[in-house]
């Protein structure tokens, strides 16, 4: 297959054109992600805040986490008010669930990551990432700076694209119409803009196969002074010249061996 | 009032076998004997000992204590190191200046045969631990003793005072008979050299070698009238029997109080305070216990602290009575004593 | 437009690529800040929420414990935390009965009164627009009569400056693909246009003075391709017609019997060699041409890639724990950038005689495989020890692959156009680092270290494809000039000159050193630890290509003109020094200002320095450049240069345990400063007595 040079030349454009429109899309998409989701994990940290705080006050009147019954009432309150919570646990420093707003998950143990941040940090909110939910979590320090557990509240992973399926999808449509338009538009300026060059170059080509050919002389462009296409000329003289004298010399030579 | 030791829940032994870290952390790894620990307490069981108690049944750890009450009388307490050594105990708990003094020995003039040396012992309610010659320093005790102190620091209760009411003149009535009394009026100075406050401190009067409490109200009006914005009251003894004169004079002339004890507040009508629960002391007191009997840290290893978190409680009937609100970021951290109405 | 020369083609294109990738880029960009910004609001409503109902609440506890709505103490405190913790939260307000504004924070109180008056009373849920601000009512207390509210405002504008972060990603990402875009423009009109079109004018100026005996090559399918061939047809035919009577004639002559035919066609011949000139060989000769720029396109791609690592390398290697072999946490950092100079040193020793053997273009592929793969594998390494072995075979690759292209350059560039041809690598190493070290920060926050180096190792791979491709595999080869002989022991003797060794020591390896050490290394660690993200810390690191890239096009120039070139080496070194000394100014910039600074000092150092340094070498030992070759002591000065790289970072991670990280810039500062003073003093002699050493050394 031939390629010509401005289809060589808006090949290269629109590979770059797409390159860039993706590659911007891709960090947009992930910088919209990463404000949208940190606005979430703020919101869902204060939520966790507070009931850090509720709990610690407790703990500070010398009650021991476990006994903590109200707890478990504050937690399925912030569970009611907001439907994107999958749940919210209380564990103790052993990994036991104390609380849970999954009344069914009390007692239960919890995986051995969820204690890491338990050793680390002790006034850290942690944030973690569980099969299809991510988490964020804060532990529940008493009164005498020792970590007694954690709370996390576990909110759905794939929100973002859940709730901005729509809003992304027309973006994306909306870029793939700018990169097809703007395409075009970079081929046929490259076709205009190389266009001449072929036309030039083919106007040489015509000259010199119509000189060789017919005779009569290259017309070089009279701006060209000194350029490509008068030498051309001057080479396209040159080679007619050239070819007519050997040609009359061939034919002095067939007259000699003739005469002969 | 001597209470046999006894032993903490069973259930606490299965939350030990259960515990992936205590069960880590303790060498056995089987559910032991319970340590044995011998409690010496200098008036009868109250908070401190409460709390000391709640914590290992709280974590799980088994312990038997064994409880014995000199009842203020400081000639039982040679028996008392007696028994302990006796008895063989894992750890020895000593509440107060006097037991802990007694039993434990003062620096260079501890002797093994009056006290107790090679069990590790743990001490609370000792308002001045380095002062009272039981440590050198609060980060080592240099023997085989630690601690906990329950005195809030004066610049602490100072800053949580002003955070309520910026005032330029503090007022103090205080037992000039009482040591602790006067080492607060100096610091208090100095902080309040510091910070730009001024002290006027009122010594209630002394009648044959003993404060007498009926000259507190006018001592109260007497700094009101000089200008006083706030009552400061110092952790003293006698004012903390005489508490109810003293703060209703304080309502009564619509001066803001502020304990530096718990009593003041909780069982009187001080306004507001900032304190070390006893309770919560008495659980320092175990988490440190428990540092030497299931980790085995040695107790000069362990530093003499307080609490992280300072209890600041608030009268709720007192400040609705003098119309003095607190701050919402002091009220979001405070617990609340409420009930009904008073009138000053 | 002239059609062999390429500049005025390639602005038009250039200009073209700029018109066609800016507009789509920043035009979807702003629809889509707007669609992001309406589509945060639901959760904004919800963040507005939750705070407004942790405030109610403990507002309510304040008046449900008998304080008065109005009588409510250190409010502003109260809010001042909650705003500062929850930044796209604009105000916080109280508002007593009959809507009196009784509290506010982070607006005045007439101005949220003025707005509450003309705001259309808010619906069930207590959502009201006043002025710019979105507000949330929240009633205060359950019981009856005390009619408060809470006021949670909170503006869109907020969403907009968060996104807004992203424009400097967009940029970097537009900027690169300009750089890019103008690499590959470049690329393809030298190959396709330019290239041919100076063969063809090379062909066509010989033909027009009588002179048929080359064609040029090239088989392109594009339109210049078939000009070349057309034109190649027609002198070709020519020929064949030259040779057919040539033939014609010896048949003549051989066969014919009169003598006066013979010497007649004799004449002829005579006459038409004399005329015009044929190849001797039986056919015309096809000229190829080398372009270095052929080069530059697989050298920039190739660059680029191992430049992406660039501003992350230590954080990178940090990732991989702090403990190995007894070292220390900072000299486990520094080890992978140690270890890539150290395989650069260990094969630029012996890239040369590769070269020499395979041919550029076989060295170059050869090269690629250690350094792509060394890419690709460190993305799955699993440990400071793998890190620092894969970063010993991409630093193998990396020396092979860029003498590689050196040594091409060199053969395609004919002795007078030496700076030129010196130009497209330097050039092409430049550009490849600005798109390199500011793209790599970008990809490395989005996707990850790793996937970061497999992009790297793609990059690469590509390069070797394009070098596959275009480059003809029998052309070049064979045994580079010998120019001048002495072996390497010998070549020690260099050291004997001073003015040499001063250059070396005090000029040359301090600057690698303070590159090293201070740019590769302990920029990254000082940025990241001044809470910067990758994409900020590759913005600002790729300020020192970029002035170098701009100060070297001038200072060449400069040094050329005034020929004070141990001048200019000496005021960078000093400028270079002095800049890492900026943590010591008392002007109370933050660190990332700090580091810039000391960036832009040490690009502007090493432009002024760079070019004046080389071109300083022969100066400073013209003899030794006679007997043992310009090539072979230019590689020796790169050799010892290379140790400063590689003692760089070893310095600045044995200052940082005693000094920390600003401490161990100024004391490798002081370093480079206490070096630049010395070479500043020697070059003060430098112009008195020249070559006296370097001749007695020659009796």
């Amino acid at each position: 297959m031939s390629w010509s040079l401005a289809r060589k030349v808006s090949a290269a454009l629109v590979a770059l054109l797409l390159c860039t429109g993706l590659l911007t899309a891709v960090f947009g998409y992930y910088k919209f992600e990463d404000v949208l989701s940190s606005l979430v994990r703020s919101r869902y940290s204060f939520v966790v805040f507070t009931i850090k705080k509720n709990v610690e006050d407790r703990l500070n009147l010398g009650f021991a986490l476990r006994q903590l019954r109200q707890i478990q009432e504050a937690i399925e309150l912030e569970k009611v008010r907001d439907d994107q919570v999958l749940g919210i646990e209380i564990y103790d420093s052993r990994g036991e669930v104390l609380f849970n707003t999954d009344r069914g998950g009390i007692g239960t143990s919890v995986p051995a990551k969820w204690l890491e941040p338990l050793e680390a940090t002790t006034t850290q909110p942690f944030s973690l990432l569980d099969e299809d939910a991510q988490l964020v979590g804060l532990p529940l320090v008493n009164t005498l700076g020792k970590v007694e557990g954690a709370v996390v509240l576990r909110f759905p992973a794939a929100f973002l694209e859940r709730e901005l399926g729509q809003l992304l999808g027309r973006l994306a449509l909306e870029l793939l119409a700018a990169l097809a338009g703007f395409s075009v538009i970079a081929a046929v300026a490259s076709y205009a803009l190389l266009g001449s060059v072929g036309r030039r170059l083919g106007g040489m080509e015509r000259t010199l196969d119509k000189v060789l050919a017919d005779g009569g002389f290259a017309e070089p462009d009279p701006r060209d002074e000194g350029g490509f296409e008068t030498r051309f000329a001057e080479f396209v003289l040159k080679t007619r010249e050239a070819v007519d004298h050997i040609s009359e010399s061939t034919d002095e030579v067939e007259r000699l061996d003739r005469l002969a | 009032m001597i209470r046999r030791g006894f032993l903490a829940g069973l259930a606490g032994l299965t939350a030990l076998a259960a515990g992936r870290r205590a069960a880590a952390a303790d060498a056995s790894a089987q559910p032991r004997r319970p340590y044995r620990i011998y409690m010496a307490l200098f008036r009868g069981w109250e908070e401190a000992a409460q709390g000391f108690k709640d914590y290992f049944s709280n974590q799980g750890i088994p312990v038997e204590l064994i409880v014995r009450d000199c009842a203020q009388d400081k000639s039982k307490l040679p028996e008392f190191v007696a028994e302990a050594k006796a008895l063989g105990v894992d750890l020895v708990f000593t509440w107060g200046t006097t037991v802990t003094q007694e039993m434990l020995g003062t620096i260079g003039a501890v002797d093994p045969a009056r006290h107790i040396t090679d069990i590790p012992a743990v001490f609370a309610i000792v308002s001045q631990p380095v002062g009272a010659k039981m440590v050198p320093n609060l980060q080592s005790s240099g023997r085989n003793i630690t601690g906990t102190s329950y005195l809030v620091p004066m610049e602490t209760q100072v800053n949580l005072l002003r955070s309520y009411l910026p005032v330029p003149i503090l007022g103090m009535v205080y037992n000039p008979l009482e040591r602790n009394s006067l080492v607060a009026i100096d610091e208090l100075r100095e902080l309040g050299a510091a910070q730009g406050f001024s002290v006027i401190a009122a010594p209630v009067d002394v009648v044959e070698g003993k404060p007498v409490a009926a000259g507190i109200p006018g001592k109260v009006a007497q700094l009101k009238q000089a200008g006083a914005g706030f009552l400061y009251i110092p952790p003293d003894t006698f004012l903390n029997v005489n508490r109810d004169i003293l703060t209703q004079a304080a309502l009564d002339q619509r001066l803001p109080s502020f304990a530096a004890a718990e009593n003041p507040v909780v069982t009187s009508k001080a306004m507001f305070g900032g304190v070390y629960r006893y309770y919560t002391v008495g659980q320092l007191t175990a988490y440190k216990a428990e540092q030497i009997l299931v980790h085995k840290v040695p107790p000069r290893d362990i530093a003499i602290d307080a609490p992280k978190r300072l209890s600041i409680i608030l009268n709720m009937p007192v400040v609705r009575a003098l119309g003095v609100y607190p701050p919402m970021n002091l009220l979001g951290l405070a617990e609340v004593i409420d009930g009904p109405e008073i009138r000053p | 437009m002239r059609l062999d020369s390429s500049r005025p083609l390639l602005i038009r294109l250039f200009i073209l690529a700029v018109l066609v990738l800016v507009p789509p880029v920043a035009i979807v960009s702003y629809w889509a800040m707007g669609e992001f910004e309406r589509g945060m609001i639901p959760e904004m409503d919800k963040k507005a929420a939750v705070v407004g109902r942790d405030v109610t609440a403990q507002v309510e506890r304040a008046v449900d414990l008998g304080i008065p709505l109005d009588g409510l103490v250190g409010v502003d405190e109260f809010f001042a935390p909650i705003l500062q913790a929850n930044p796209e939260i604009r105000y916080l307000a109280i508002t007593g009965p009959g809507g009196r504004v009784l509290f506010a924070r982070g607006i005045a109180k007439e101005t949220l009164a003025g707005h509450l008056m003309r705001a259309a009373p808010a619906g069930d849920d207590g959502k009201a627009a006043i002025g710019p601000y979105l507000d949330l009512a929240l009633p205060v207390g359950s019981r009856a009569g005390i009619g408060g509210q809470v006021h949670v405002g909170f503006d869109q504008g907020y969403i907009g400056t968060r996104l807004g972060d992203i424009f400097y990603d967009i940029v970097v990402v537009l900027a690169a693909s300009l750089i890019v875009a103008f690499e590959i423009l470049m690329f393809v009109v030298f190959f396709n246009i330019t290239g041919p079109m100076k063969l063809a004018a090379a062909v066509v100026d010989r033909a027009r003075r009588g002179d048929f005996t080359h064609v040029p090559g090239g088989v392109s399918g594009d339109e210049v391709g078939h000009f070349i061939r057309t034109l190649s047809t027609t002198i070709r035919r020519a020929d064949e017609q030259f040779r057919s009577l040539m033939a014609y004639i010896d048949e003549v002559r051989t066969a014919h019997f009169d003598k006066t035919v013979v010497e007649r066609a004799g004449e002829i011949a005579e006459r038409v060699r004399f005329l015009y000139r044929f190849s001797e060989t039986g056919r015309p000769l096809v000229i190829r041409d080398q372009l270095a720029t052929d080069i530059r396109l697989p050298l920039f791609l190739f660059v680029f890639a191992e430049e992406m690592g660039r501003s992350f390398m230590p954080l990178y290697a940090r990732e991989f724990g702090t403990s190995f072999a007894g070292l220390s946490a900072e000299m486990l950092m520094a080890l992978p950038i140690v270890m890539f100079m150290v395989g650069i040193t260990v094969a630029s020793t012996w890239a040369g005689a590769a070269i020499a053997r395979l041919g550029t273009r076989r060295v170059f592929l050869t090269g690629l495989i250690p350094a792509a793969g060394g890419y690709f594998l460190t993305a799955f390494a699993e440990s400071v020890g793998q890190l620092i072995c894969l970063r010993i075979l991409s630093g193998l690759g990396y020396a092979l692959v860029t003498v590689a292209c050196q040594t091409y350059i060199a053969r395609a560039t004919v002795e007078e156009k030496r700076a030129q041809g010196l130009g497209v690598y330097v050039g092409a190493v430049l550009t490849a680092s600005i798109c390199g070290t500011a793209m790599g920060g970008v990809l490395a926050e989005r996707v990850g270290f790793d996937a970061t180096f497999v992009i790297s190792s793609l990059l690469a791979a590509i390069s070797g494809w394009l070098v596959h491709r275009l480059l003809d595999a029998g052309q070049d080869g064979g045994a580079d000039r010998n120019d001048g002989d002495g072996d390497g022991k010998s070549l020690l003797r260099l050291f004997a000159n001073w003015r040499f060794s001063a250059l070396l020591l005090f000029a040359a390896v301090p600057a690698k050193m303070a590159l090293t050490g201070f740019l590769f290394f302990l920029v990254p660690l000082i940025l990241w630890k001044a809470g910067l993200t990758l994409p900020e810390i590759g913005r600002t690191a790729v300020l020192y290509p970029v002035v170098m890239a701009v100060l070297s096009a001038v200072s060449s120039r400069l040094s050329d003109r005034m020929g004070w070139r141990s001048g200019l080496v000496a005021a960078g070194g000093l400028i270079g020094g002095l800049g890492l000394l900026t943590p010591l100014l008392p002007l109370g910039l933050d660190a990332p200002t700090g580091v810039a600074l000391a960036i832009v000092a040490l690009g502007i150092s090493h432009g002024l320095s760079a070019s004046p340094q080389l071109a300083l070498v022969p100066d400073v030992c013209w003899i030794e450049c006679q007997s043992f070759g310009r090539t072979k002591v230019l590689a020796l000065v790169r050799t010892v240069e290379r140790f400063g790289s590689i003692i760089g970072p070893i310095l600045a991670a044995a200052f940082i345990p005693a000094w920390g990280l600003d401490g161990a810039v100024v004391v490798l500062g002081s370093v480079v400063l206490a070096l630049s003073v010395i070479f500043m003093l020697c070059s003060f002699a430098f112009g008195s007595g020249l070559h006296i050493v370097a001749e007695e050394d020659e009796e």
